[in-house]
């Protein structure tokens, strides 16, 4: 059940672009809060802004001009380090292609973002097994990438977007790369930890389906909300 | 001759630096372990993405392993080949030696010395005696000779190189030497000649070093070699030919390492008709340890004011004329063994103070560390070569690792995303690129090291108008050999790396990803 | 033709890759060039020849060779006896003598820098018999010629490398002092006259001054020396050459000097100057072999490895280009000759590159190439280096990029466009 309070706060957010010797307003002054534990889709046509504004909000990018906070934490005047570490602590990223480290099996895949922690070894085999089993994926974890099908693999990227017990998960077309099946499951997975674990999530779909999944639905259009 | 004597010079100095363990290569070493524990210890990416990534593109990864293995297998090779030729001349002094030539010599070849001389000198009271109370004094005429024989192989007509020492008392000469018969032989006789056939053919007695023994046994026909008693080398009994005397061995020498290896040693008055040279070139003498020990502090210094003036004088030219060589200062030795100690103090009375003829001594040490003038040479050469196929490699590496970076650029996006900072990006794609240095490395070293105890010839010269000897060294590959090797396996791998982990430090999470 | 295009293409995609292959290819021919300068030239002076031979007459037994100077004019006319018609005299002869010192004054001070090495001979036999200055025109040989003369007016006058000028910061016309080191106590005051041709970088470190120059020092030597004549006196010739036309006249002459009674105490021995030097080299064989039949052959192994990796990933990167040059019509063998096509030229033209640079540079800064082998001052690099670079580059990237090519060509169109899709 999405709390009142924010967990995600864009405040009049412009994002340009340079290409060449053009400027590309990409974002144009954007409002947007998500609540805690609220489940959010990002809609829009291609060029619409959608991306950028994912990118915005996991801290890979900053605002030409406005704000973002993140649980109250100003994201978009950290720098770049101060920023590594927040995206290790408080987010979690789920792509489209998994991006998973090929030559790494699932459980190292997932292991990753604890070693930049200050846990000890069994502190973090736990997390990782903890993880796994959420996803369901404790059967598999020795596998690497190359002998999981597409859904297993999400769900790998899943379990390393949430080993951290960030607050925040954001999703780039998370089903963009998967058969019906899958994709339900994989959205069945990401409900399931909105409810159970009260994760805030953001995602990016073209997916109607997806959409229909989430608590709201955000159309973007030319760089702003479409009720802006 | 090297045009370039400044490089040469650098070259050198990491040598008489590395030769044995030395301190300096001990610290390089450890300091080098300490960077690699470092970058292990504050590398948060795990070394295993690293090995899983070397292990996947295996053929790439033995590409560049192989590469390493043959280029550090070469330098090994060539080092062990110039540690040899430095071992040889190292050793082949006695401390307590000094060689008196005669005055204006250069080399052992160029000196005359009369049998007056001999006596005076054995007189002096800087001479040890041994446990008889004889004089320790080798009586020598050194000569190099050139010997015609039939190649087996190729039938054609060569000459070789050879070492003769004609030596009145062989048996005192060996001590003075430090060199033993091997069990078997025998000094030869106050003749120098024997007969060796019913029909009264005489033969040059002789006693052979160990490698010319073996160099020698070479040229026997296969049917000599069925009836030999050592098919290795010419033993006691055995003959050979210089000319068309016919020589026998009385004994062999136990082998030393030292240039006498490869010298022929028969009665000095054999040497004058055989050879055209009937006066001594060399008298050895071994010093008393304790002579003139008050005089000790005194020589120092005398050779500290020597060098200071020399120094200020240099610094004086380079004042006056810009272009002249920067003068630098000679470091004078002030610690030596008590042999060592007598040696010196012999030699100064015999430079300054004697006067009933003209002579020139040396402490042997000296002479044969003066030797090693091809020795620099040819470790600037096999330094030359290692470098330049160092760089060879290096740049094969950092091919490797430019694409090795490009095809892992989304992991490279994904650890970025997740938090990794840049600089463990940077760590990590250095360790690997070290990692691969240090297996082909060590590889080589091992196959390198293979070479170890095989014999070379060469000749040792102290540079223009000084004789040459020709010797057979041993290659020899020691600890700081393999240091060097994998060190310079380090160096490939780091400095090969080092750009490709720069540019894929640069790359921007954003960018790597899409 | 219209491929090559693709080639050079393909080439410059990563050229970052190109240029560190090409980089690595150059170090490695550049080993593998130094090595067949030294070995070539080495096989070349010590093949015999059969005309236009010089002989060598040396001492028998010792080494160094130290003769009487009273022998120079019976051997320089090859021992013939005046009263036989038959005698074979040879063409041309020169003497050489040692003279070996140091321009500085201070013994604790002498160095490389102010090394001096001369030959003791007659000036005018310089032109005629010294190896490679013998068979200069006249035009290149000018400065020679010029300074020839003066040393006749000059007796005291010495012809010095340019190399050996620069490091003693001397010019022509220039007084000099050389303390003698071999000579101990004979010092000489020499007028530098003239310099030996550019063309001939082996004699850019030594000098020339004349014999009766220094026989008459060694006379005034004598004369300050209570009439004690100098230790090395009876042992100032060390080598003659001698040229004859042919083998045939080559074992008369020898003959004759060794049945000569004038030349037996000490005896002397009399051999062509390729025998003489492969003698000498045969010290060196194990280091000569090893050159040879190891370091080239490991060199050229690591250059077929870097170009073999560079291709390889360059083939793994455009398995899917492959995919779709094959939909497109490419046939396999032209695949195969596309990727064979890119490492040849890489390895073409980085082999004549790092050639044509050895050659450059090594001969015309450093005058030819310092290896330690005695009395050879410098190896000139020949210029068949171009195509040795050349063809060493191709044929290792041949050899290195054969199997990676063989993959290419063996590409599955449905294997790729599987994954893609």
């Amino acid at each position: 059940m999405p709390s009142l309070e924010a967990c995600v706060e864009v405040h009049d957010v412009h994002k340009s672009f340079k290409r060449g010797s053009e400027v590309l307003d990409v974002l144009n002054g954007l409002n947007l809060t998500v609540n805690q534990g609220e489940f959010v889709a990002l809609m829009g046509p291609s060029g619409s802004g959608k991306t950028t504004l994912l990118n915005l909000i996991a801290g890979l990018d900053r605002p030409t001009t406005g704000s973002i906070r993140v649980r109250g934490e100003e994201i978009s005047s950290m720098s770049e380090g101060q920023l590594a570490s927040w995206r290790t602590r408080s987010l979690g990223f789920v792509f489209q292609f998994y991006h998973l480290l090929p030559v790494l099996s699932a459980f190292r895949n997932v292991e990753l973002p604890l070693l930049l922690l200050p846990l000890s070894g069994s502190q973090r085999r736990e997390q990782v097994r903890n993880a796994l089993d959420i996803v369901g994926l404790s059967d598999r974890m020795w596998h690497r990438p190359g002998q999981l099908s597409g859904g297993q693999q999400q769900r790998v990227g899943i379990a390393r977007a949430i080993v951290t017990d960030p607050a925040l998960i954001v999703a780039d077309e998370p089903t963009g790369d998967l058969d019906a099946k899958s994709a339900d499951e994989i959205l069945n997975l990401l409900v399931e930890l909105k409810n159970s674990l009260d994760k805030t999530i953001v995602m990016v779909t073209h997916d109607p389906r997806a959409a229909e999944r989430a608590d709201r639905l955000v159309h973007l259009e030319k760089g702003r909300l479409a009720t802006q | 001759m090297f045009s370039i004597s400044g490089p040469i010079l650098f070259a050198a100095a990491p040598w008489q630096v590395f030769g044995g363990s030395s301190p300096i290569l001990q610290g390089i070493f450890a300091a080098t372990g300490f960077l690699l524990l470092v970058l292990l210890f504050i590398g948060k990416v795990p070394l295993s993405y690293n090995l899983m990534n070397l292990k996947t593109r295996w053929v790439t990864t033995l590409f560049m392993v192989g590469s390493f293995m043959l280029v550090i297998g070469v330098q090994i090779g060539l080092l062990a080949f110039v540690n040899g030729m430095y071992s040889m001349t190292e050793s082949s002094g006695q401390p307590g030696n000094v060689m008196i030539m005669s005055e204006g010599s250069t080399d052992e070849a160029f000196s005359n010395l009369g049998f007056a001389d001999a006596t005076e000198i054995e007189t002096q009271e800087g001479v040890e005696r041994d446990e008889a109370g004889l004089p320790m004094v080798s009586r020598e005429t050194y000569l190099g000779i050139s010997q015609q024989l039939t190649d087996r192989k190729t039938g054609l007509s060569k000459r070789r190189f050879l070492q003769v020492r004609g030596v009145d008392g062989p048996a005192m000469s060996a001590k003075v030497h430090g060199l033993k018969l091997d069990t078997g032989g025998d000094w030869f006789s106050d003749s120098g000649v024997r007969e060796i056939n019913a029909a009264g053919d005489t033969a040059i007695e002789a006693m052979l070093g160990a490698a010319i023994a073996r160099e020698l046994g070479n040229d026997r026909s296969d049917e000599d070699l069925a009836k030999a008693k050592r098919t290795d080398r010419l033993d006691v009994g055995d003959t050979f030919q210089i000319g068309d005397r016919v020589w026998y061995v009385t004994g062999v020498f136990e082998s030393s390492g030292t240039v006498y290896d490869s010298e022929i040693w028969t009665r000095q008055s054999q040497v004058g008709p055989l050879f055209g040279k009937s006066t001594y070139t060399t008298f050895c003498v071994r010093a008393k340890p304790g002579f003139r020990k008050d005089q000790r502090t005194a020589l120092i210094a005398e050779r500290k004011k020597s060098a200071e003036e020399a120094y200020q004088e240099g610094v004086k030219l380079k004042q006056a004329d810009k272009t002249a060589p920067t003068p630098k200062r000679q470091s004078v030795r002030t610690e030596y063994t008590e042999q060592e100690w007598g040696a010196e103090l012999l030699q100064h009375f015999f430079a300054t103070e004697y006067k009933q003829a003209a002579v020139s001594p040396q402490v042997e040490q000296a002479y044969f560390a003066n030797l090693s003038a091809t020795n620099v040479q040819f470790l600037g050469m096999a330094i030359l070569v290692a470098l330049i196929m160092s760089l060879g490699g290096l740049f094969g590496i950092m091919n490797t690792m430019f694409a090795a970076i490009s095809q892992r650029t989304k992991d490279i996006g994904v650890l970025r995303l997740l938090g990794f900072k840049r600089w463990q990006i940077l760590v990590s794609f250095l360790l690997e690129s070290i990692v691969l240095s240090l297996i082909g490395g060590a590889i080589g070293c091992a196959l390198g090291s293979l070479c170890d105890g095989f014999t070379a010839n060469s000749i040792v010269t102290g540079g223009p108008g000084g004789g040459g000897k020709f010797v057979v060294l041993r290659l020899t590959v020691d600890a700081s050999t393999i240091a060097v090797g994998m060190l310079l396996a380090l160096f490939m791998g780091f400095f090969g790396g080092l750009i490709p982990s720069l540019n894929a430090m640069r790359l921007s999470a954003l960018k790597a990803l899409r | 033709m219209k491929f090559l295009i693709l080639v050079f293409e393909n080439i410059a995609r990563n050229p970052v890759r190109t240029i560190l292959t090409s980089l690595g290819t150059m170090m490695l021919v550049l080993v593998v060039t130094l090595v067949f300068t030294v070995l070539t030239t080495l096989d070349k002076v010590t093949t015999e020849k059969s005309a236009n031979i010089k002989a060598i007459v040396t001492e028998k037994w010792q080494n160094p060779s130290l003769m009487p100077y009273s022998y120079a004019a019976g051997l320089s006319d090859g021992a013939a006896d005046p009263n036989d018609p038959n005698a074979i005299h040879p063409q041309d002869s020169m003497t050489w003598g040692f003279f070996v010192g140091s321009t500085e004054s201070n013994p604790a001070k002498r160095g490389y820098e102010n090394l001096f090495f001369s030959f003791i001979m007659e000036a005018e036999k310089a032109r005629t018999m010294l190896d490679n200055i013998d068979s200069l025109p006249d035009e290149q040989a000018r400065p020679l010629i010029e300074a020839i003369k003066k040393m006749k007016e000059f007796r005291n006058g010495v012809i010095v490398g340019e190399g050996r000028l620069n490091k003693l910061k001397k010019r022509i016309g220039d007084r000099i002092t050389v303390y003698g080191r071999n000579y101990r106590d004979v010092n000489l005051e020499l007028e530098i006259v003239g310099t030996f041709p550019k063309e001939t970088a082996q004699y850019t470190d030594s000098a020339v001054i004349n014999r009766d120059f220094f026989e008459t020092e060694l006379d005034t030597y004598k004369a300050a020396h209570n009439n004690k004549p100098h230790p090395l006196a009876d042992k100032t010739l060390s080598l003659v050459w001698l040229r004859v036309p042919d083998r045939i006249s080559f074992n008369k002459m020898t003959e004759q000097i060794l049945t000569a009674p004038s030349f037996s105490n000490p005896a002397v021995k009399c051999e062509t100057s390729s025998t003489g030097i492969s003698s000498f080299l045969d010290a060196y064989r194990d280091i000569i072999w090893g050159v040879r039949w190891l370091l080239a052959p490991a060199c050229m192994a690591v250059l077929a490895l870097v170009i073999s990796n560079a291709i390889s990933i360059s083939v793994r990167e455009r398995r899917t280009e492959f995919a779709v040059l094959k939909v497109l019509g490419f046939l396999p063998w032209q695949i195969l000759t596309l990727v064979l096509s890119e490492a040849l030229l890489i390895g073409t033209l980085s082999g004549l590159l790092s050639a044509a640079l050895a050659y450059g540079v090594i001969n015309g800064v450093w005058g030819g190439l310092p290896f330690p082998i005695a009395f050879f001052p410098k190896f000139a690099v020949p210029i068949n280096c171009l195509w040795w670079g050349a063809a060493m580059g191709a044929v290792t990237a041949f050899a290195g990029s054969f199997i990676p090519a063989w993959s290419a060509r063996g590409v599955r169109v449905s294997d790729v466009f599987a994954k893609v899709a």
